[in-house]
């Protein structure tokens, strides 16, 4: 967490103060090279026009110079014995003008022909005689009668540099010749190197005069006098120097100059100083090193000031906005992060505060942060719970934890007594809890005030504080010296308030209190949550109670399955319709109770899958299958519907388990009547239609006898429809109670005849009768009873075999007929003997016919019998069947016939 | 085999009714053989040679059903069951256990003969004469028409005469739908028409003999309500 955070360019500091930097850097950079630009150009101004002046200054004293000579060469032309050539007279004048005049060193005539004819000195060389007609000033000489300084060169006469002021000489227009003195050309250097030594400050500048034929013919140095300027000076030099003054810059191996030029008037003659620039822009370049060497300083001090910026503030800055960002709530600073806040933190400056300051903000944060996560973790556990003597626990265990406090305590106004009194304590002796009383008037208890005030009420030491002086016994006894009192804001409970005790005399701190206070909050709402709910919780417990007792009384079982599949409930009908107990399967999932289901289906796979879809499928689902695994098959019908909340959020999924079998045998009997009765209608049919199809057949001719077979068969066959139809009228007669008897005097034995007689199949020789001898004609619908008789004996002879006895008993007691019918038969299975007389119930299985007819007859029978306000019932036998009706009957004198 | 030849079992609980079978089976030439119930059916099964057996269902001692299981144990004969119950089920029944037609009662005598005179033609197929072709073969079913013979993956195939009627008319029509009517009249006889459970039951069997998976077919598949499609 302590990389540096990343904010966008323009936001960051230390680039918005490195920006401001460079470019106040920059507005420094130009201004000084603005400055140093123009310093520059006034700085080479000066130097050229101070080496110019002192150019002016040779080429003035140059000019005053040659002047001086041309005057004197003037004068001398107007002398008479130079006119004449008077050579003695020439030679004191001569000799005269060469002592005034130290720079001359040679004075001399020249004949109109160019001949030497006298010079003065005379020796060491004569020249005497010589022609100089060739010298270009003898020329020029010959066009002029103005003095002329010629050309530089060296004097054939003295073998020095010289050059000669040239005065030529006419008489009425008729050339003379001339007078000439040489100066010497050393003069004039050394003049220069006087003039450089005065007026120029350094001694590297050069300076020399150059002559109009482009030699030196005066040099501060000796060395360059009549040397060609070209050979001495760059070429450029020698173009410049056709102009006006002026300066120039120009470079030779052996460096850059600055020649600085001024033409002598008159005489084409120019003066050059030259210095190594070197020299003469020393000044300049030691300014621009130095306004370069303040710059380097400025800059580096502002790198050094900027560096300094950034690690004492800047970088400060960036750790403690880190610190600052929240990461130090997560206490995971490395241990980098906590060095450098710990040097920031000695700091003495303001970072050093401001970083004090954080710290010890986060350091109140923490403990504030800490009391609100203790506070919350205490009220947590207090809510927890919501039995009001386990919350008060809890807060007092709380408590404990939260101040470090042995013994706590919270009074309740109990309202019979009209106290405050314990209602839990802990590590409080026992007596204390149990028999102190606060009287709500007491003006000094801890309690009643904190209550009556909402303040709280802290005692520090009981043994001095005055307001507790008549309780100090109990104090002392009960082991403390210090309470802490706070009221429980409480609303819906009585009031009450939270007592903490030490046992040394101890200042409860203001954060303990303020904490305490905190937490009594907490602890209040638990308290009337735990008896809101307590309230709730009694009136829901009743209805859960009555809705629990009214689904687990149910007949059908009824399974709760939450959202993920889980089995939330089960009632005790589920037990004994699957064989799980709601133990077993509580919580388990749902599939455990189709695991259970299939393992007791024959079908499995079938009713795996109708299961499956039934769970994949909306609204009300069934599936129907039978159990087994008991003595006979049960059918059960399981219904899945879903279970939505008031939103209609399906929040899990109901199952019912009913026992169908009932219903089931009772369809199953539905059908068997159905199938039986269109068997028994269409059996009798079938000959019909067979015998009537067989006379109407075209490829047959039946002879009479057949044909009348044929029809008697069709007779009986319908006979035995008809016979049919009256029992089902019976029947239906009898279901609808609208049956009537028309009972008249009847001889029983003849009943029993009869009815033998007309049964089917006859009972022939296999019937025996048991009859008293004195049974008399009695009362009742011979037709119904012969039905019933008929039905009895049919059905013993139908189920009985072909050789056992069918025996008819008879008995009367005064008011009674008892008769019974007993066959050999395979008898009646117990669990059937109640259901033999239903309609349609015939004790049969799948399509073994073991007899004909409806299954109607012992119905009949019992319809019949129950007419006549008698009973009809089954004895129980250890072998065959035995059924035995009573009627009771008046008996008559005579039998109606 | 002609009818002077021909013996037939009748069995029956009720006498009006196996009376009357007999004597319109006499008369036109039939012996006929008389049984009141599976038990007596059975015994006389095995003492006589019987062509066919008409049979009731619901009887005592032994239900038709049992005695059509037993007699298929041992014999291919043509049977047709008489019954007075006409659910479809009860048919279905029948026709699985190996019944070969079923009559509900009450019939007129007319359409007994023509059933009796339909399964007994069905019974007496010859071996197959195509004049197209001698043999039909789909993937890895190959019928020979010729030698009345069915191969899947070259093993042979034990189909009944309606069995083997069936898939060689939907074979033929492969990848057309036929309508419960057209297999019944071309497979069954011009009598039928109606009994579409006996398709369901036949269709079931073929199918047990020639699908890998029988609940979900890829040859012989159900157009729900219309009929049956031979899968090209």
């Amino acid at each position: 967490m302590n990389t540096r955070p990343i904010f966008p360019l323009r936001r960051d500091l230390s680039v918005q103060l490195i920006i401001l930097f460079a470019a106040f850097m920059t507005a420094v950079l130009i201004a000084a090279m603005v400055f140093l630009q123009r310093a520059s150009q006034d700085l080479e101004a000066d130097i050229g026009s101070s080496d110019l002046a002192l150019a002016h200054a040779i080429a003035e004293e140059t000019t005053t110079f040659l002047d001086s000579a041309l005057e004197t060469v003037t004068q001398l032309a107007e002398y008479p014995e130079v006119i004449t050539v008077d050579t003695s007279g020439m030679d004191a004048i001569f000799q005269s003008v060469m002592s005034a005049r130290p720079d001359i060193n040679l004075t001399y005539r020249l004949d109109a022909q160019g001949l030497m004819v006298f010079h003065h000195p005379i020796g060491p060389e004569s020249t005497v005689g010589t022609d100089f007609s060739f010298r270009s000033y003898f020329q020029q000489a010959k066009t002029t009668r103005e003095p002329l300084i010629s050309l530089g060169r060296i004097s054939p006469t003295t073998q020095q540099p010289v050059a000669t002021a040239v005065m030529p000489m006419w008489i009425d227009d008729v050339f003379q010749g001339l007078v000439a003195t040489n100066l010497k050309l050393q003069f004039l250097s050394d003049t220069l190197t006087n003039i450089m030594t005065t007026a120029a400050a350094d001694r590297s500048a050069n300076t020399a005069i150059v002559d109009a034929g482009g030699q030196i013919v005066a040099h501060s140095d000796p060395s360059f006098i009549l040397q060609t300027v070209s050979d001495r000076y760059p070429p450029s030099l020698v173009d410049e120097m056709r102009g006006e003054s002026g300066n120039f810059i120009a470079s030779d191996p052996t460096g850059e100059y600055l020649y600085s030029y001024v033409p002598i008037a008159n005489i084409d003659w120019s003066v050059v100083v030259s210095r190594p620039t070197s020299v003469a822009f020393s000044v300049l370049n030691l300014f621009r090193q130095g306004v370069l060497a303040v710059l380097i300083v400025f800059a580096i001090s502002g790198i050094l000031f900027w560096a300094v910026l950034s690690r004492r503030v800047i970088q400060p800055i960036e750790r403690l906005a880190n610190f600052s960002q929240g990461s130090w709530l997560e206490r995971d600073e490395s241990s980098e992060m906590v060095t450098a806040l710990g040097q920031l933190t000695a700091r003495r400056d303001q970072m050093g505060v401001l970083t004090r300051s954080l710290q010890s903000m986060q350091a109140a944060i923490e403990a504030r942060l800490n009391e609100l996560s203790t506070l919350l973790k205490t009220s947590t556990v207090v809510v927890s719970s919501l039995e009001t003597q386990v919350v008060l626990d809890r807060i007092l265990e709380q408590v404990e934890e939260l101040l470090q406090v042995r013994m706590s305590a919270i009074f309740v106004l109990d309202e019979s007594s009209n106290t405050f009194r314990i209602r839990a304590s802990r590590n409080l002796p026992g007596w204390y809890a149990d028999r102190v009383r606060i009287d709500p008037q007491d003006p000094d208890s801890a309690t009643m005030r904190t209550i009556r005030s909402g303040e709280p009420v802290h005692i520090s030491d009981t043994e001095t504080d005055p307001t507790y002086a008549h309780n100090r016994q109990r104090s002392r006894l009960a082991g403390y010296r210090a309470i802490l009192a706070i009221r429980l804001p409480v609303q819906h409970v009585r009031p009450s308030a939270l007592l903490v005790y030490r046992s040394d005399p101890d200042t409860f701190t203001e954060r303990e209190i303020r904490l305490l206070t905190n937490f009594a909050n907490y602890a209040t709402m638990a308290i009337e949550n735990a008896a809101l709910f307590d309230r709730s919780d009694t009136h829901l417990q009743e209805q859960t109670q009555r809705l629990e007792a009214l689904i687990q009384s149910m007949r059908d079982g009824v399974v709760l399955e939450n959202s993920a599949g889980k089995i939330l409930y089960a009632n005790r009908s589920v037990q004994d319709l699957t064989g799980l107990d709601y133990e077993t399967i509580h919580n388990k999932p749902i599939t455990a109770l189709v695991e259970a289901i299939l393992s007791r289906t024959k079908d499995r796979d079938s009713i795996q899958r109708q299961i499956d879809e039934a769970l994949s499928g909306q609204g009300i689902r069934r599936v129907e299958y039978a159990q087994i695994g008991e003595e006979k098959p049960r059918y059960l019908r399981l219904s899945l519907f879903s279970v939505s909340d008031k939103e209609e959020t399906l929040i899990g999924r109901g199952w019912i388990i009913q026992d169908i079998t009932q219903r089931y045998e009772l369809d199953r009997m539905k059908s068997n009547l159905v199938a039986t009765v269109s068997h028994e209608l269409r059996t009798p049919l079938a000959s019909i239609k067979g015998y009537t199809t067989t006379l109407l057949a075209d490829d047959v001719e039946w002879d009479t006898q057949s044909q009348r077979e044929f029809l008697t068969t069709i007779l009986q066959e319908t006979d035995r429809l008809s016979s049919l139809v009256q029992d089902l009228l019976d029947m239906s007669r009898i279901e609808a109670g609208n049956l009537k008897i028309n009972p008249i005097s009847s001889d029983v034995p003849k009943l029993i005849e009869q009815a033998a007689l007309h049964a089917t199949p006859p009972p022939g020789n296999r019937l025996a009768l048991n009859l008293p001898h004195d049974l008399p004609p009695m009362f009742l619908d011979p037709q119904r009873v012969e039905a019933v008789l008929r039905n009895l004996i049919e059905n013993a002879a139908k189920y009985c075999p072909d050789d056992a006895p069918i025996t008819v008993s008879a008995t009367y007691d005064n008011e009674n007929l008892v008769i019974s019918v007993e066959d050999q038969g395979p008898g009646i299975p117990t669990e059937m003997t109640s259901q033999v007389f239903e309609s349609f119930y015939r004790v049969d299985n799948g399509m073994t016919r073991k007899t004909t007819g409806a299954g109607l007859g012992l119905a009949i029978a019992r319809g019949f019998v129950q007419a006549h306000g008698g009973e009809i019932w089954l004895e129980p036998r250890p072998k065959g069947t035995c059924v035995t009706f009573s009627i009771p009957v008046a008996v008559t004198a005579e039998v109606s016939e | 085999m002609t009818t002077a030849q021909m013996v037939v079992l009748v069995v029956d609980d009720e006498r009006p009714l196996r009376d009357f079978v007999r004597r319109n089976l006499d008369i036109r030439g039939y012996q006929v053989r008389m049984a009141g119930n599976g038990l007596e059916a059975l015994a006389e099964f095995r003492q006589s040679n019987i062509d066919l057996v008409v049979l009731d269902l619901m009887m005592p001692h032994m239900d038709g059903l049992e005695t059509i299981r037993r007699i298929r144990q041992t014999s291919d004969v043509p049977i047709i069951v008489l019954s007075a119950m006409d659910e479809e089920d009860d048919k279905i029944r029948a026709l699985q256990l190996g019944a070969d037609d079923y009559l509900t009662k009450p019939f007129g005598v007319g359409e007994l003969l023509a059933r009796i005179d339909a399964v007994m033609r069905r019974a007496q197929w010859r071996p197959w004469t195509s004049t197209t072709t001698s043999r039909l073969i789909h993937d890895r079913l190959t019928v020979d028409l010729e030698r009345h013979q069915v191969l899947l993956n070259n093993d042979p195939l034990e189909l009944t005469p309606i069995e083997f009627e069936l898939l060689v008319y939907l074979m033929e029509n492969a990848g057309k739908v036929l309508t419960h009517r057209a297999i019944l009249q071309h497979v069954w006889g011009e009598e039928y028409g109606q009994e579409s459970e006996y398709l369901r039951v036949y269709i079931g069997r073929l199918r047990q003999k020639i699908e890998d998976d029988p609940a979900h077919p890829r040859y012989l598949v159900t157009e729900r309500g219309v009929g049956y499609l031979f899968n090209a």
